[in-house]
């Protein structure tokens, strides 16, 4: 018996090690990706800037659900899209490697407080109310806030249709309070993440999804049976989230994204992740992040 | 059942690097467990030594302090300590974090999902060894002082072997449902296997087969399925073993794992 | 202390909704486990040996795949394969036949705690298996198994917590809390109030299980 007991354990342990091997089979590619040599600035000790390139990373909080901005892609088991382009040109800035984490919609402010993640670049709106917990950078994109239905319901026209119907949209977004404004009537659904909104729009479970454009895009560019109906609910201009009174790193920030603005960066990532979908060009925004704030008020 | 069984909506599983998309979610699951399940072991049983220490205060204490955790819903505990968690305590534990396991499990915020998972479990399990060590016939303490043991000799030599192994069958059944609730971190974002699956799920935005949703999910409960009924032979076979050694027979354990009676000594 | 009370005071309507939408849940799921848990451990104790297989592979299956899996797939899982089911169905439904695999599994050990001697006397007296079943074996096993149910409960009503997680979104205790939570990010409060929300439900089944053992347990 004592046999048998061990037969069972070397079952056991040659299980896991296969499922260990099937999943280590060849070597692991981290979720970095250019050239991390970059010309190697120097910054002030003590400053956040230099405290990176010591460490070698800056950890920066995506969305990993949300194409066109951030992506897992299953074929390369990276993050893609606009906002992970962003990260990156940080990064290659400072000449360290990047680690995007993700960062959902509900968990993103307390990980950028604690220390989690460095900057936030997950499709975050600028908001009065979140600038007192953190700071944001200058908006490095101007999105705007739509309904999505399926196609093949014509009932939902714009935001006054909603009243007594299913909406989705993730908990802790904007969206919670602008549909309990706009259309006070309508069940709202919050949920973790976009990709379930997507899920439940598609199986039927709610009639309309709030958020904004570019994701709605995203999600139909995955599914053309989808939608985008009515006027603009809201500007949403986005900004990168940085650790409250850090201001070196946030005009280090600021910087690097005007940079990125100027010298076509931004529109040949803007046509890769939406543009070749949409069909429509777009300039990068001109809005302060002054502009942005009295948006909110 | 077309549905189910049609080629068509199992080809995902063999295009490109899906399987291994899949396995990859699944190690984080079973290393998670793993961790959970060691440091759950060894809080546990000193949470059990404490539960019934000969001081009063100390069991008292113990006793609520178990109750507590063992009683709230682990998903609230996790999502809690997710959002609430101190930045300190991230930071140590990123420090801390060996360097050989996975990119995913070095990150701070698994930190959060490990300590409820231990905290939990770890009160689970006190309260099956409890119930193992209370099991025993009163005479194996009494005989032992008689001997002139110490209590760390009685604990050691005699009450513990025999206590803890009684409770083999119930203990192993609380590391299965600890297997299935790593599933759980999901929530707060930890890229395991259910996170790997959705995303295979809707995955028509790079491209490729979309996996059908239920095909999915059908196959990770399986990798589930299959992981845990080893551990539950694993723990047949443990007890038929303790049978022949000992010749005394386990009184089976009945009800859902994590809420185990004592065992009634006949 | 009173910034405590606030919270759950000006969130009332989020709390309680979430606290009846709990309630509701486990107590379809309560009713669906007994039933099928009671068939699947009939089906365990069953003559033939394939229906024993039957429920023996419920029970494995049920018993080792993590709920919130079981969760999606009956819900979304089964709303892409084209079958129109509701976010109350699929909650209550997939946590019934979890916890049934549970159950089964005290049933059918409460029965062997019944005295073969017992059943073979019935038999022998000319009852049938099912007369055997329900007239002899069924009562004295219910009882034996009050205690392992009330803990089975107590697991369930926790576990009713996965279902608003989870893609069926119901916004029951923990995702009410989760919401106020979002609004007002005061986490400790929203999350303590989450807590009692559950333990009121925890103890008040942890009572009526007390009395029923008090009243029907049979010691033996």
């Amino acid at each position: 018996m004592q046999k048998l007991r061990w037969r069972w354990l070397t079952a056991l342990v040659l299980a896991t090690g296969m499922v260990a091997v099937t999943a280590c089979g060849d070597d692991d590619d981290k979720s970095s990706g250019s050239s991390t040599t970059a010309p190697a600035r120097t910054f002030e000790a003590g400053t956040t800037m230099k405290k990176l390139q010591d460490a070698g990373t800056i950890t920066i909080g995506v969305k990993f659900e949300v194409p066109p901005f951030g992506q897992k892609n299953p074929a390369s088991g990276k993050v893609e899209g606009f906002d992970v382009d962003l990260g990156q040109a940080i990064a290659d800035e400072l000449g360290v490697k990047a680690k995007f984490v993700e960062a959902l919609s509900d968990n993103r402010i307390p990980f950028l407080k604690d220390g989690t993640t460095d900057v936030i670049l997950s499709t975050m709106t600028i908001t009065a109310e979140r600038d007192q917990e953190i700071d944001f950078s200058d908006p490095y994109f101007v999105a705007e806030g739509r309904i999505l239905t399926k196609k093949s319901d014509d009932s939902i026209k714009g935001i006054d249709d909603l009243a007594g119907k299913k909406v989705c949209t993730a908990l802790g977004s904007t969206y919670e309070a602008t549909l309990k404004k706009q259309a006070p009537k309508a069940t709202v659904r919050p949920v973790d993440g976009y990709s379930d909104c997507l899920e439940l729009i598609q199986n039927g479970s709610v009639d309309a999804e709030a958020t904004d454009d570019v994701i709605l895009t995203g999600q139909i560019i995955q599914d053309d049976s989808l939608q985008l109906v009515g006027d603009k609910l809201t500007t949403e201009p986005y900004g990168a989230g940085i650790k409250e009174g850090d201001t070196e790193f946030l005009a280090f920030v600021n910087e690097v994204f005007a940079t990125f603005k100027s010298d076509g960066r931004w529109a040949k990532s803007y046509e890769k992740w939406v543009g070749q979908y949409t069909g429509e060009d777009r300039d990068p925004p001109e809005m302060s992040l002054k502009e942005a704030l009295d948006l909110s008020t | 059942m077309t549905y189910l069984f049609r080629p068509d909506n199992w080809e995902w599983l063999i295009t490109g690097r899906n399987a291994r998309f899949i396995f990859e979610g699944f190690l984080v699951n079973l290393q998670l467990a793993l961790i959970a399940m060691v440091f759950s072991l060894i809080f546990g049983l000193g949470l059990a030594l404490l539960r019934i220490s000969p001081w009063g205060p100390v069991r008292f204490a113990t006793g609520l302090w178990i109750d507590l955790w063992r009683n709230l819903p682990l998903i609230l505990v996790i999502l809690y300590f997710a959002i609430a968690m101190p930045e300190s305590w991230r930071d140590a534990y990123q420090t801390a974090a060996p360097g050989f396991l996975p990119d995913v499990l070095q990150r701070g915020r698994v930190f959060a999902a490990l300590l409820a998972l231990v905290l939990y479990n770890s009160a689970v399990l006190a309260e099956i060894m409890r119930a193992g060590i209370q099991s025993l016939d009163r005479g194996q303490g009494e005989a032992a002082t008689a001997l002139g043991l110490t209590y760390v000799q009685r604990m050691r030599l005699v009450i513990l072997p025999q206590g803890l192994r009684r409770m083999v069958p119930a203990t192993i059944s609380q590391l299965i449902t600890l297997n299935k609730d790593t599933t759980l971190v999901s929530i707060i974002g930890i890229q395991e296997v259910m996170r790997q699956g959705r995303i295979l799920t809707g995955n028509n935005f790079f491209g490729g087969v979309q996996a059908p949703l239920l095909h999915v999910l059908l196959f990770i409960g399986a990798l589930f399925i299959v992981t845990n009924l080893l551990l539950s032979r694993l723990s047949r076979r443990l007890e038929i073993a303790e049978q022949l050694r000992t010749g005394t027979t386990l009184e089976p354990i009945s009800g859902l794992e994590d809420q185990v009676r004592p065992v009634q000594a006949r | 202390m009173s910034a405590l009370f606030d919270v759950l005071t000006e969130h009332l309507d989020e709390f309680g909704g979430g606290l009846w939408v709990t309630l509701r849940l486990v107590m379809g799921a309560f009713v669906i486990a007994i039933v099928v848990g009671t068939v699947v451990a009939a089906l365990r104790i069953a003559p033939s040996v394939w229906l024993r297989r039957l429920g023996g592979i419920y029970v494995e299956s049920f018993r080792n795949i993590p709920l919130l899996v079981l969760l999606t797939m009956a819900y979304a899982g089964l709303r892409r394969a084209g079958v129109p089911i509701g976010q109350w169905t699929a909650g209550i439904g997939a946590l019934g036949l979890y916890t049934a695999a549970y159950v089964a599994e005290v049933l059918r050990s409460g029965v062997f705690a019944v005295s073969k001697g017992q059943i073979e006397a019935s038999l022998s007296l000319g009852f049938s298996y099912a007369q055997t079943l329900r007239r002899i074996v069924l009562p004295q096993a219910f009882r034996t198994v009050i205690p392992p149910l009330g803990s089975i409960t107590i697991a369930m009503i926790k576990n009713s917590a996965i279902i608003g997680v989870s893609l069926i979104a119901l916004n029951d205790i923990l995702k009410s809390a989760r919401i106020v939570q979002a609004e007002t990010f005061k986490t400790e409060e929203a999350f303590l109030w989450a807590a009692v929300g559950y333990l009121l439900i925890t103890v008040t089944a942890t009572i009526a299980f007390r009395f029923l053992e008090r009243r029907y347990v049979i010691s033996r």
